[in-house]
């Protein structure tokens, strides 16, 4: 464990000392290799003392030079090293250091191979599966890509599902999910810029971008914000969405994470910036606003007019899901003017046994609601059916015939719960579901009133919101006279002639003119063959 | 400069709005029809005159100033200590205008909805939303209005088509029957509400687009003259000649509406939107008090200014009148004096005297 301890050197800039990660980083690039292979062999020993899956293989190079191999057991693929690697290595009559350079290089079936010269190198490359081999007399180490350990195979993101589209979804492996998005995004344009974050964890990050159509200023923005990330670990891209957004105290999500390879293309070509990480499917994508949120990739699937009146839906649900039961509780309590009596005298005679004010009835409801949502999801499967027995009784017949809650109760409760299923991204849906329950107080204190100030309050609160310097309201508030059209309704792709305006303003053309089809101008084959005059 | 933020001419525009409709479509229509009877509708075209005048020497006078707020170029137009002494004024009006606005506000909101709510509350709550976008800043308060106007402006066109079957057209007969005065007499209140228009002093500044400013101001100003239009009409048409009896008009035209015996008493509705109008004007106002106050003291941040000036507005709604007649009796009478002297009389001064010094400056050289 020499270089974890060693005291830490005197730096000129005092007032900041460096971090564990930084510290870490400065002394082991200062380690390299010697000439001596028991001095190195002992070095990372010593790093990787009590560290049971490590091996160290001791061989001799063509039976004369002595050597080891190093490499963790389960990460690399053995197959490989006993088929390809050692025989080769063993067996070749190589004896001075340049014609063993040439065997590595020249003779080896090995695609990738790299020289270590430090050893904080070598201990990179032996942590991603890549075997050293340690040679007497070299200052360099020689590191084989044969790494294989064992991944999911690609599936259908279960959060994610579309009728039409692509099935495929991200998975646990960087490497994969790289290949994906380069396989929907051919063109070398599609740059990935990589670096590692997590004290320990040694996390693979990449930003995933397009030179040329995402901004500088907001690549630049992605890099600051995350190298100034200086942590133990990362475990999930969600680790890094909340050490980078704008505003860590707001319940709306400010980055988009999604599983799916083609949102994330899709977002590439409009000017964004992916952030993957290796462990995990969800990528994020940044900067976003609040509506691209309440977008699906579907969306850009189906027929435009369906999409429009998909989205006026999930607009009107996403109303529901907010302010459903507070409305009902305000026009019950405040406002039963407004309800046609007879409407009024089926209510109030349900109500009539009821116990409980409109306020509480409706805040157990609620919490009962969210109660068995919670379990479902986190429930084995073989226990999800009896909660959805009890929670059909519950939240049911029997509730009502009981005289805890009133009939209406239960179907607003009900519809409440669908709405906020209806915004694609579960995120979203769960800050507006938190965001009722304050809102069934204020309209059970001051009725349509309290209603108006807390949509108010929420409302400021997303004007004030920013993502990557994008107003989270944009292109609504600011107003973007072109880019509202793809809010308001679903744009026809043939007429999605520009990206949005995101913080860049430069290559916003996204296709050539004219793009509409129109068999009716000019001479179309088909057409002609098929007239019957 | 204190306040960072850019909006654009388009924000600003549509950020006048409110401020100025939220309370001229409360009290005034039913103070207009008292003068101008069956001729109220014409009353808001005369009224705006003092609209068009007022833009037009704001965006003069920022034209020698465009780096600053009336409050800066004021010491600069008339010497630092007279300057101060007109920034104050300014300072003074906009908080006792706002007091007035809130004032409006909580009794209308006591008056027909929530009659046992203390008064205090109702506006002390509203205060405390507003507060928190005047935080924001500028670009916070200009994307709530672009988030808030065009739903106000669905909802007031919605009900008047859904008034159109109570409308009767023979309510406007016969047109200027007393001549032409009526409709000018009805026309001087509404028209200090347009003397409000002078907020774009304060706006200017961080316009970001200002080749479009003219035009969108002049937009704003034919945007609230359509408005206050089209409710007028509205209300005449469904009230007639009674429309002087009520304190406000339009809600109870509003109860006319009747969808097949289903939707019917949406006033809580209307007023629910209303208070979304209302909001962004005292939002506006508090703003501009707290940023010209905070210009006036040298201030570096208008922030920490935000809540106290709240309890001060809180305490200014109260004095402002003992109850609503004695509110709207000032409104009536006192009101388009005080709104035109300070907001558009004032600053014509001002802008002779800065046409004046730039004269003098050129003649010097």
């Amino acid at each position: 464990m020499r270089f974890f301890y060693q005291p830490r050197k005197l730096t000129k800039n005092r007032s900041e000392p460096l971090t564990a990660t930084q510290k870490e980083r400065q002394e082991e690039r200062q380690d390299a290799l010697s000439f001596d292979l028991a001095q190195n062999v002992q070095t990372l020993q010593s790093i990787y003392e009590n560290c049971s899956d490590v091996v160290f293989r001791p061989l001799r190079v063509g039976g004369t030079t002595k050597a080891t191999l190093v490499y963790i057991d389960g990460l690399v693929n053995v197959d490989e090293l006993d088929s390809i690697i050692l025989p080769s290595v063993m067996k070749s009559t190589a004896s001075d250091p340049l014609e063993m350079q040439h065997l590595f290089e020249q003779t080896l079936t090995v695609a990738n191979i790299q020289k270590a010269k430090t050893v904080a190198e070598c201990v990179e490359h032996i942590s991603s599966g890549h075997p050293i081999l340690l040679i007497d007399q070299q200052n360099e180490a020689f590191s084989f890509g044969i790494a294989k350990w064992e991944k999911r195979s690609l599936e259908e993101p279960t959060g994610e599902a579309v009728i039409r589209g692509p099935r495929e979804g991200f998975t646990e492996s960087l490497g994969t999910n790289l290949s994906l998005l380069r396989r929907k995004i051919k063109s070398p344009k599609l740059k990935t810029k990589s670096m590692k974050l997590g004290a320990y964890t040694q996390t693979n990050i990449i930003i995933a971008y397009i030179d040329g159509i995402a901004s500088d200023t907001l690549l630049e923005e992605v890099e600051a914000r995350l190298a100034r990330i200086d942590i133990d670990g990362i475990l999930e891209t969600s680790y890094i969405e909340e050490l980078i957004e704008d505003n860590p105290y707001s319940p709306f999500p400010q980055v988009l994470s999604t599983e799916r390879p083609d949102v994330v293309a899709a977002n590439l070509l409009e000017g964004r910036v992916a952030i993957l990480q290796d462990g995990t499917p969800f990528v994020l994508v940044v900067p976003v606003s609040f509506y691209s949120l309440l977008q699906s990739s579907e969306d850009y699937y189906q027929r435009h007019l369906v999409s429009t009146a998909i989205r006026w839906l999930r607009y009107l649900f996403l109303l529901i899901s907010l302010l459903l039961p507070s409305l009902y509780v305000a026009v019950l309590t405040f406002h039963q003017e407004m309800v046609p009596t007879t409407l009024l005298l089926t209510m109030s005679a349900s109500r009539e046994l009821i116990p409980f004010p409109a306020l509480v009835e409706a805040i157990i409801m609620e919490i009962v609601f969210e109660a068995l949502r919670e379990a479902g999801v986190r429930l084995p499967k073989q226990a999800g059916a009896a909660v959805s027995i009890v929670g059909a009784l519950v939240i049911g017949q029997a509730a009502v015939q009981a005289g805890i809650v009133s009939a209406p109760m239960i179907i607003v409760v009900a519809l409440t719960g669908i709405a906020s299923f209806t915004i694609p991204r579960y995120t979203a849906g769960i800050a507006l579901r938190m965001l009722r329950f304050p809102m069934i107080f204020l309209a059970g204190s001051l009725g349509l009133l309290g209603i108006m100030l807390g949509l108010l309050i929420i409302l400021t609160h997303m004007a004030t919101l920013r993502s990557f310097g994008v107003p989270y309201l944009s292109p609504m508030a600011p107003m973007q006279g072109r880019e509202m059209k793809d809010v308001l309704i679903r744009v026809p792709l043939w007429k999605r002639n520009k990206r949005p305006r995101l913080t860049g303003t430069d290559n916003l053309t996204r296709q050539g003119p004219n793009q509409k089809p129109n068999p009716l101008d000019g001479d179309d084959k088909t057409r002609k063959e098929n007239r019957h005059d | 400069m204190i306040e960072k933020g850019k909006i654009s001419a388009l924000q600003m525009g549509i950020m006048m709005h409110p401020a100025i409709i939220a309370t001229a479509i409360l009290l005034v229509p039913a103070i207009t029809a008292h003068h101008a009877n069956q001729d109220m509708w014409i009353s808001p075209i005369w009224a705006s005159l003092t609209g068009f005048v007022t833009v037009y020497i704001a965006i003069l006078l920022h034209n020698y100033y465009p780096q600053q707020t009336v409050i800066e170029y004021s010491e600069q137009i008339v010497g630092k200590f007279f300057g101060k002494i007109v920034g104050f004024i300014f300072l003074l009006f906009y908080l006792h205008t706002n007091g007035i606005i809130i004032r409006e506000y909580g009794e209308f909101i006591v008056g027909n909805f929530f009659v046992r709510t203390p008064l205090i509350f109702v506006m002390g709550s509203m205060i405390f939303v507003c507060a928190l976008a005047v935080r924001g800043g500028v670009e916070v308060i200009a994307r709530l209005s672009e988030m808030i106007v065009p739903v106000v402006i669905i909802v007031i066109v919605f009900f008047i088509i859904l008034l159109i079957p109570d409308m009767n057209i023979t309510n406007m007969l016969p047109v200027m029957e007393k001549g032409i005065f009526p409709s000018i007499k009805g026309a001087i209140i509404p028209q200090s509400w347009f003397s409000e228009f002078f907020l774009i002093a304060f706006f200017l500044p961080y316009v970001a687009d200002q080749e479009n400013r003219k035009k969108w101001a002049i937009m704003s100003v034919v945007a609230v003259l359509f408005t206050l239009f089209l409710v007028n009409i509205t209300v005449l048409f469904v009230l007639g000649n009674i429309t002087a009896r009520f304190v406000y008009p339009v809600m109870s035209a509003v109860r006319y509406v009747s969808i097949a015996d289903f939707l019917e008493h949406l006033e809580a509705f209307v007023m629910a939107i209303w208070v979304a109008g209302a909001f962004l004007k005292i939002s506006v106002f508090y703003y501009v008090f707290v940023l010209g106050t905070a210009q006036w003291l040298r201030l570096s941040d208008y922030r920490l200014l935000v809540f106290p000036s709240g309890f001060l507005l809180l305490v200014f709604a109260v004095w402002t009148a003992p109850n609503l007649m004695e509110l709207s009796l000032f409104l009536g009478t006192t009101v388009p004096f005080y709104l035109d002297s300070v907001q558009t009389i004032i600053p014509s001064f001002l802008l002779l005297i800065a046409k004046w010094r730039n004269k003098m400056r050129d003649e010097q050289k």
